[in-house]
């Protein structure tokens, strides 16, 4: 994770990754994720700045708006640090940090959105949802494992490639190809969401049995067809599963 | 009516600390409805009425994303104080977590996601005077006072999140002691409520996946689900 040509000290830098988990702790509107960024990169402003002026411009230089996806933040706290160390020695102009995460906070920031909130997060999340009747509480157990072993992976090689190559990180976050591989995570929560209302009517007519519970599997699948049409005419999902709920209550205190 | 104040204290810690994770630290998805509920679930002694209801807000929330500064409904309240509140009306009821119990506490607690939404939004303004205040220290040259205001940011959302858990888990107790009243009818209805909120849950899944073509994988799903269930009975004979 550590690269070479930092000369940060490792325990420095792990504890700017582990406060950089921080990030969103005082999220607000106006600077956004600004005092997570601060708080992240104080350790490394102390020993890059022993003159307390220089270290309070710096300080200063990252309480300004800021925002982007936690996850790939890790790849700017880097790239910042990376560009940090080079302001400290007098081999940049200040100017350089702050154009570095103005360059790249809104294109990262929708790259993590795009991955990880739409498409990795809804796939292992549909999946093991479909999974509780045979795993049960297994099922959360993976769930935080396989979303995890991605989540972690990525988000401390982004914090390597930030402080190894600065602003050539962009090229490198492209060749991972997570658009692409978002899209067959799409349809993985898809499936997942077909195979957990199929399974869920079959199991919860069989209890029932009978006709009632043929009546019941065929009545839970068609609300759930005429549901997917209903929420793209944007009617309200809350009122959705209050309908459905007096429908079939309805039927079964009926029959 | 006997009141177990310890699994109330329990639900709100859970449902304290599982916001803490969502908002200010790591995200690495305790807070997810299917995890959160399942833990206050086991916390609670209701394993099982944690993961139902765990799987079915899972699929009702999974395409709710925080994109820029968009605030979605709040997903983690929705899970662990319906839990917490299913779970003490199981307690009190003295039969367990079932079916029309689950369906209860969904209708009862539906709006606990737009609550969370609007608690999140006031606390940002907390957030944001501690943000000014920060830059007033900076500007005088406390440093390191000025960057730790970031964890003062915390501690309004434990305390929010303790309590809407707890006054959750203490309806759910109240509510529990009067279930052994409604009428097996009204029960028999709310039983077959369940399987169809989970239904339509999915659908909004299968919605929500933002998947190209998601209506004819949702089918494909559910098909081989289908044939996988078909198989296995003829094998079982």
């Amino acid at each position: 994770m550590i690269p070479p040509g930092t000369h940060l000290p490792r325990p420095v830098l792990l504890r700017v990754f582990f406060r950089s988990l921080f990030l969103q702790a005082s999220w607000n509107p106006k600077g956004m994720q600004n005092l997570g960024l601060a708080y992240a990169l104080y350790p490394a402003l102390e020993v890059l700045y022993p003159d307390p002026e220089k270290r309070g411009e710096a300080v200063q230089r990252h309480l300004t708006f800021f925002n982007t996806h936690p996850y790939v933040a890790a790849a700017i706290v880097g790239g910042v640090l990376y560009h940090e160390e080079r302001i400290s020695k007098g081999e940049e102009d200040p100017s350089r940090v702050n154009d570095f995460k103005r360059a790249l906070m809104g294109p990262l920031a929708a790259l993590g959105d795009g991955f990880f909130w739409l498409s990795l997060k809804p796939a292992v999340g549909a999946f093991c949802a479909a999974l509780v009747p045979w795993l049960g509480a297994w099922a959360a157990v993976l769930f935080l494992v396989l979303y995890n072993l991605v989540h972690f992976t990525f988000r401390a090689r982004l914090f390597g490639m930030g402080l190894r190559l600065g602003d050539r990180l962009v090229e490198a976050v492209a060749r991972a190809h997570l658009p692409s591989r978002g899209a067959r995570l799409r349809a993985v929560a898809a499936a997942s969401a077909g195979a957990s209302a199929t399974y869920l009517a079959f199991e919860f007519g069989s209890q029932q049995g009978g006709l009632g519970g043929w009546l019941l599997a065929g009545g839970c699948l068609a609300l759930g067809a005429l549901s997917y049409v209903l929420v793209a005419r944007k009617v309200p999902p809350a009122a959705l599963m209050i309908l459905a709920a007096v429908l079939a209550g309805l039927l079964g205190a009926w029959l | 009516m006997d009141v177990a104040w310890g699994h109330v204290a329990l639900a709100g810690a859970w449902g304290a600390l599982v916001a803490l994770e969502r908002r200010a630290f790591l995200q690495a998805m305790f807070s997810r409805p299917l995890v959160a509920a399942t833990g206050m679930g086991l916390l609670l002694g209701e394993l099982q009425t944690g993961l139902y209801l765990g799987m079915v807000l899972e699929l009702f929330y999974l395409g709710a994303a925080s994109l820029g500064a968009a605030l979605p409904e709040n997903d983690t309240l929705a899970a662990t104080g319906t839990t917490a509140a299913a779970s003490m009306m199981a307690y009190q009821s003295g039969g367990g977590g079932t079916p029309a119990l689950w369906s209860l506490a969904l209708l009862l607690f539906v709006g606990l996601g737009v609550l969370g939404r609007r608690i999140d939004h006031l606390l940002e303004g907390y957030s944001a005077r501690l943000s000014v205040l920060s830059m007033a220290m900076a500007e005088q040259g406390q440093l390191e006072r000025a960057v730790r205001q970031n964890l003062w940011g915390i501690w309004p959302y434990a305390l929010a999140y303790f309590l809407v858990n707890v006054a959750c888990a203490a309806v759910g107790e109240g509510v529990g002691a009067f279930t052994s009243r409604v009428p097996l009818v009204a029960l028999r209805g709310l039983a077959w409520a369940f399987p169809a909120m989970a239904c339509v849950a999915a659908a909004i899944a299968a919605r929500g996946s933002h998947a190209r073509r998601a209506a004819l994988w949702a089918v494909l799903g559910g098909v081989g689900v289908a044939v996988g269930t078909g198989v296995w009975a003829w094998v079982q004979g």
